[in-house]
């Protein structure tokens, strides 16, 4: 039995090794010789909650700036593409990150890149120019030119109001991402862009001694940069119910409603997960069920968590079907909301909640870019042996715990409802 | 100031394919051919059922898609509620897709829940019984979701697209309406699942670490399905007309950019141009750094991003460019992709420009192998296609040998602007 029982632990275990670099970077090495690949990972602890209120969505086209070059390497791409690899970036709320995966003989080539632009970046005002431009068709190919495009758009100033999370990772609007100007990309760069603000992750087929010497002989002359705590404001509890209806181009009417929850690393977090797992996790979740095919009132009806560190948001997500009133719809969603806290989830939906985190787990953490990411991102939120905590917590959640975070989380007062109608043609 | 001398930057070693090669298959009892994907370290199994049941097989249009989607909404056992209670409990996912020449049908499943994820599997895809109420349903979900499809400039942009390289008449042209979805009856895709939904027409893929484990289960669930011996279905050989070259122009008056696509018709995969083919795509439009990023995204701003493929179906090619831009920037991005295609007609590719396409695709070869999921994706491709096992293989040499004369050839043969359909989806 104990035998069994460590053999199933072990397999959700990713073993790592940490070493700290004089100037603040920290590194972290995940073998795995099943590939051969690697994958380097570099996130930086900066986001679009690092933005002031009337310069949203720079952190975002900083991160194109990243790829536009320095004075040693003028294409980034180039030494990539020669390497076999390929590369790309993401930016949140939260953070920014910068990935390249290449076959594992070529790791050395990713640490000279990466190390390399954190060293220095050619901010010359024509590329930046450039890449305004590119995000702005960024910006409305993603949000304005599709239907729906802009629910979250509205949703994140009606949920906050003075938390940057009040404005989305691409900007407020169009007008913040055209008058950014390169003396603030050398302020943020010289921040934000520095080894003491960053964690290097490294996963794949290689030895962590000679990643940690190879991360010494890059990165470790680069002066390590002032690591400045963060002071955001702090969301005030949200008092009362807040509603926005707008018309829109589109064919069907949808409703969006979020509530207050608490951080990634809160008891909340894994609770809350696994709950809207049970509601819309699967075809056979709560929502797809009875509100999508028992009650035909939406077609299609989702609720996930926004996952960002800072206390973020549950957002449930539906298309009403057409001749469906949206104050109808929004009750039944009301009404199986409040059913979460006077009744228990049954051991059944508990399991199964269970199960598909366990298959989720495997699957995700087959790729060692996904490794090498989450390790970084748990790095950053305190410690990357995080990633093997993950497991318990799920594991452990009560229906009692569901009930009462459900009931807590889904007071009317604590909800922002989007209704987004079709114009009147 | 940061910037300092940089130490000499490291020897890159040339990445290489690797392994192309693709395992044979292991035939169940009546001769269903199981292909096996094994590597890596996790308990998890990929099986996939591939059944030739795409779009081109349809009399009646949507009966494909509807019937690979109806196919977990009632069983002559279980109704859609208990199959979908009955999946979820065992943490698998079941997903089916249907797509222009086959269909399919993915488990992913803890190894140890195989036995019940395969007893499912057999039931979803050879017992459904399309229930009226479910069919109902699905259809009004499935026709909403097409309601909101018409406003993207993209899919609009796509559908004329193939509309005029294979003509409305045909399966790969045909274009989707309203009436489509309100025509369509339970006996249409009953029809469909009776003619096409054959285990001895099917072929099944399995990649995990230990792929074998998953041969009784299949032999049990699938080797006794059906009659007969399993036997290679004939490739279909729909009817095509293809329109005059030219201009073509879809309005969407709400839209704030345009989709601009140019396309041209291509060639099969059994072509001995294919591969050379795919490294020209590439160099146009296939990475990061591609003439068409360089210029439309990296110097002009115009986009967040343009790409360039080719691909074929059973009997037809296709070669297309597609990008999102501005309103006032279509015309410019138009002219500017005459450009870049008249250069690589007429200039031709530098030998350094080479070797960067072919250390990228080489790095791209070796992630297609690299882990047993991705190499049975490649796969299907090769068995859907019949275009031999040697497929990879014959792309690695041609990405190492192709000269930049020979990419030039492919650009005058295959990227004739006179032979160019250029279509927009935007507002007037």
């Amino acid at each position: 039995m104990f035998i069994l029982v460590s053999l199933t632990y072990f397999a959700y275990m990713i073993g790592f090794e940490r070493q700290i670099l004089d100037n603040g970077l920290r590194v972290i090495v995940h073998r795995d010789e099943g590939t051969p690949m690697v994958t380097t990972n570099i996130l930086y602890d900066a986001g679009s909650r690092d933005e002031e209120p009337d310069s949203t969505g720079f952190a975002h086209l900083f991160e194109h700036l990243m790829f536009e070059g320095t004075q040693n390497i003028p294409l980034f791409d180039v030494p990539v593409m020669m390497a076999g690899g390929e590369n790309n970036a993401f930016t949140n709320n939260d953070l920014t990150n910068y990935y390249i995966t290449l076959p594992a003989t070529n790791l050395e080539t990713a640490l000279w890149l990466e190390s390399d632009r954190m060293r220095g970046l050619d901010l010359a005002e024509e590329r930046l120019a450039n890449q305004k431009s590119v995000v702005t068709e960024e910006f409305r190919q993603r949000y304005l030119n599709q239907p729906y495009g802009d629910l979250l758009l509205l949703l994140r100033p009606l949920a906050y109001r003075v938390h940057p999370y009040r404005w989305p990772a691409i900007g407020m609007d169009i007008s913040h991402i055209e008058k950014a100007d390169s003396i603030s990309a050398k302020k943020f760069y010289d921040r934000f862009y520095t080894p003491s603000n960053a964690v290097l992750s490294v996963a794949g087929n290689v030895d962590p001694d000679r990643v940690f010497s190879l991360a010494e002989k890059w990165f470790g002359d680069i002066p390590s940069g002032v690591k400045t705590e963060r002071k955001l404001p702090v969301e005030p509890e949200q008092a009362e119910r807040r509603e926005l209806t707008v018309h829109r181009p589109v064919h069907a009417p949808h409703l969006l409603m979020a509530f207050h929850m608490g951080s990634r690393e809160s008891r909340d977090f894994y609770i809350l997960d696994l709950l809207t797992d049970i509601l819309a996790g699967c075809d056979s979740a709560r929502f797809p069920a009875i509100l999508v095919r028992k009650k035909e009132l939406f077609s299609e009806a989702d609720i996930y968590l926004s996952g960002e560190a800072d206390p973020g948001l549950v957002i449930f997500s539906g298309r009403i079907r057409d001749g469906i009133d949206v104050r109808k719809a929004e009750e039944a969603v009301r009404s199986e909301l409040d059913r979460l806290a006077s009744e228990r989830v049954i051991a059944a939906e508990l399991d199964k909640a269970r199960n598909r985190y366990e298959s989720h787990r495997l699957m995700q953490y087959i790729s060692v870019s996904n490794k090498a990411f989450s390790l970084a991102y748990h790095e950053v939120l305190g410690d990357a042996d995080g990633i093997n905590r993950e497991h318990e917590q799920y594991m452990s959640v009560t229906a009692e715990e569901i009930a009462s975070a459900a009931g807590l989380t889904f007071r009317p007062g604590n909800s922002s409802v989007i209704h987004y109608l079709p114009e009147k043609i | 100031m940061r910037n300092k001398e940089i130490k000499g930057a490291p020897e890159i070693i040339t990445p290489s394919a690797g392994d192309t090669s693709l395992p044979e298959p292991v035939m169940l009892g009546n001769g269903v051919p199981v292909y096996m994907a094994g590597n890596g370290t996790v308990d998890l199994l990929r099986i996939e059922f591939v059944i030739p049941a795409g779009q081109v097989l349809e009399e009646v249009h949507l009966a494909a898609s509807t019937t690979s989607a109806m196919l977990t909404e009632g069983t002559l056992h279980h109704d859609a509620a208990t199959i979908n209670d009955l999946i979820d409990s065992t943490g698998a996912a079941l997903t089916h897709s249907s797509d222009k020449d086959t269909a399919g049908l993915v488990t992913v499943t803890l190894t140890r829940k195989l036995d019940d994820v395969m007893a499912l599997a057999s039931e979803v895809l050879f017992s459904p019984s399309f229930p009226e109420n479910e069919f109902r349903m699905l259809t009004d979900r499935r026709l909403q979701a097409f309601q909101t499809s018409r406003r993207r400039t993209s899919v609009i942009a796509r559908e004329a697209f193939y509309e005029a390289l294979c003509g409305s008449r045909s399966p790969y042209g045909r274009i989707t309406t309203e009436d489509d979805y309100r025509r369509l009856t339970t006996g249409d895709v009953r029809e469909f699942h009776r003619k096409h939904y054959r285990p001895v027409n099917m072929y099944v893929t399995v990649a995990g670490s230990e792929p074998w484990k998953a041969l009784p289960v299949l032999e049990k669930y699938f080797s006794g399905k059906g009659t007969g011996q399993w036997q290679k279905p004939p490739l279909p050989s729909p009817v095509l007309e293809t329109s005059e070259p030219g201009k073509i122009f879809r309005d969407l008056p709400t839209s704030v950019q345009s989709t601009v696509r140019v396309g041209w018709k291509g060639i099969t995969r059994n072509h001995p141009d294919y591969q050379a083919l795919q490294v020209a795509t590439m160099i146009l439009g296939g990475y990061f750094g591609s003439r068409l990023m360089r210029t439309i995204r990296e110097e002009k701003g115009y986009t967040y991003g343009i790409g360039a493929v080719a691909g074929a179906f059973h009997n037809i090619g296709y070669i297309t460019i597609m990008t999102d831009v501005a309103n006032a920037y279509r015309d410019e991005t138009l002219s500017e992709i005459r450009k870049e295609i008249e250069k690589l007609r007429t200039e031709g590719v530098s030998e350094e420009e080479m070797t960067l396409v072919r250390n990228h695709m080489m790095g791209e070869l070796a992630r297609i192998f690299d882990g047993p999921f991705s190499v049975a994706d490649a796969i299907r491709g090769i068995i859907d296609y019949e275009t031999g096992a040697d497929y990879y293989t014959r792309l690695a040499e041609t990405v190492k040998t192709i000269t930049p004369a020979r990419i030039m050839d492919i650009f005058n043969r295959y990227f004739n602007p006179g032979e160019a359909w250029e279509i927009i989806a935007g507002s007037r």
